[in-house]
């Protein structure tokens, strides 16, 4: 299994009515799609209505959504017709960054392009440092188990056979090594007065 | 462990396309009473993106309510009763208007008249262009005959209807037994059964 297959439960339970499953979604796309939008747009207010706008959209069609490619691949162009489709209503012209999602290689550059305001940008710099230091500061075995998971993209299974030790351990090594993580990024967000 | 930390651990699991449906189904029960595991889900998100790229999108962007409070804001629209009700009382409206056209009638249907009165033995229906049945070197008697030769020549015509179809059976039949015996495997007698071949045998002792 994937994480990939984990959006498909999602999706198919969304087409089933459940909202909650693509709340789920929602969440794990809307940074990924605010920044394809930013390239459209550069107002963030107008950046968040257009995010918005995508998901509500892509929520409306999820019934034609059949699988054949990612659900990400799927979100991603609705996202960037409804970044298109405003800059049509508004009268505008794309931005120089955003011819690039024409392109096949449009979902790789997006990683690649700067995104959002230097305050984001900042704020993102400040966090992977901290999330950095977190997987360091780790045990080693929890450290080599969310590694092998986040880095190798090895499955439970094979890290299991990796470090010689049962599924359920490897599982555990996982949610633990995030949890360590995650009280470190929780304080600096906290700290930090831009996260909602 | 307990059931915050088990949830918290599926979530975990989730992240990893290992969480079985059950769990899967449990933790989007707790989402609803549990705003932390969102946040959670949401954070976890973020390191993933962080760990695996070095730079996170759009840190600040958070629209997950506003999509929710609209879909949901649509949805309870279309379940409300009065708009439930608006429907219904539409679809009553056409299933009525519709049936009284059907049962009052048409001032433009031609009422008591025969195929045969009219012209040309063709009644004009708009759209439809006219044929000429045949059958063999034999025309159908539906139209321009007298009233007094119709019922011979009707119980004729369903004779030879009769015959045509328990030809075209047989035939059938034939053809389905010899496919049958070419492509099964295993030695096969096919049996069809034709009413109208079987009547003409008596029946067995």
């Amino acid at each position: 299994m994937t994480a990939s297959e984990t959006d498909q439960q999602l999706v198919q339970r969304t087409q089933r009515g459940d909202l909650r499953a693509f709340d789920l979604l929602v969440l794990k796309y809307q940074g990924r799609i605010a920044a394809l939008v930013s390239r459209y747009v550069s107002d963030p207010s107008e950046v968040e209505d257009v995010t918005q706008e995508a998901f509500i959209k892509a929520y409306r069609a999820i019934d034609k959504f059949r699988g054949d490619s990612a659900f990400y691949t799927w979100l991603y162009r609705i996202a960037a017709n409804a970044a298109k489709n405003y800059l049509v209503s508004r009268r505008r012209r794309p931005s120089a960054d955003a011819t690039l999602e024409d392109t096949e290689v449009g979902q790789q550059a997006e990683l690649l392009a700067d995104v959002g305001t230097p305050e984001a940008v900042a704020m993102g710099e400040e966090l992977a440092a901290v999330v950095e230091d977190a997987l360091a500061s780790l045990p080693e075995e929890l450290q080599a188990a969310l590694t092998l998971r986040e880095f190798e993209g090895l499955s439970y299974d094979d890290i299991a056979a990796v470090l010689d030790c049962p599924v359920g351990t490897v599982r555990s090594r996982i949610f633990r090594a995030r949890e360590a993580i995650d009280e470190r990024v929780k304080q600096q967000m906290s700290g930090e007065s831009g996260f909602r | 462990m307990t059931t915050s930390e088990r949830e918290y651990e599926t979530l975990s699991a989730m992240m990893d396309g290992e969480a079985d449906e059950l769990e899967l189904r449990r933790v989007l029960d707790s989402t609803s009473s549990d705003p932390a595991l969102r946040e959670k889900w949401r954070r976890q998100q973020m390191v993933r993106e962080l760990l695996q790229n070095r730079r996170i999108s759009q840190p600040t962007v958070e629209v997950s309510s506003a999509v929710t409070k609209a879909l949901t804001g649509r949805k309870s629209a279309i379940s409300n009763p009065i708009w439930s009700m608006a429907v219904a009382a539409s679809v009553t409206m056409a299933v009525v208007l519709g049936g009284q056209q059907l049962l009052v009638p048409q001032s433009n249907v031609m009422e008591g008249t025969l195929v045969s009165d009219v012209v040309g033995g063709v009644v004009p229906v708009l759209g439809a262009q006219p044929v000429q049945a045949s059958l063999g070197a034999r025309s159908l008697p539906v139209a321009g005959r007298q009233m007094e030769s119709a019922d011979s020549e009707r119980r004729e015509v369903a004779a030879m209807y009769e015959r045509l179809a328990q030809d075209r059976y047989r035939n059938l039949g034939r053809r389905h037994a010899s496919a049958a015996a070419q492509t099964h495997p295993a030695p096969y007698i096919s049996y069809v059964r034709s009413p109208a071949a079987s009547a003409e045998k008596p029946p067995l002792q």
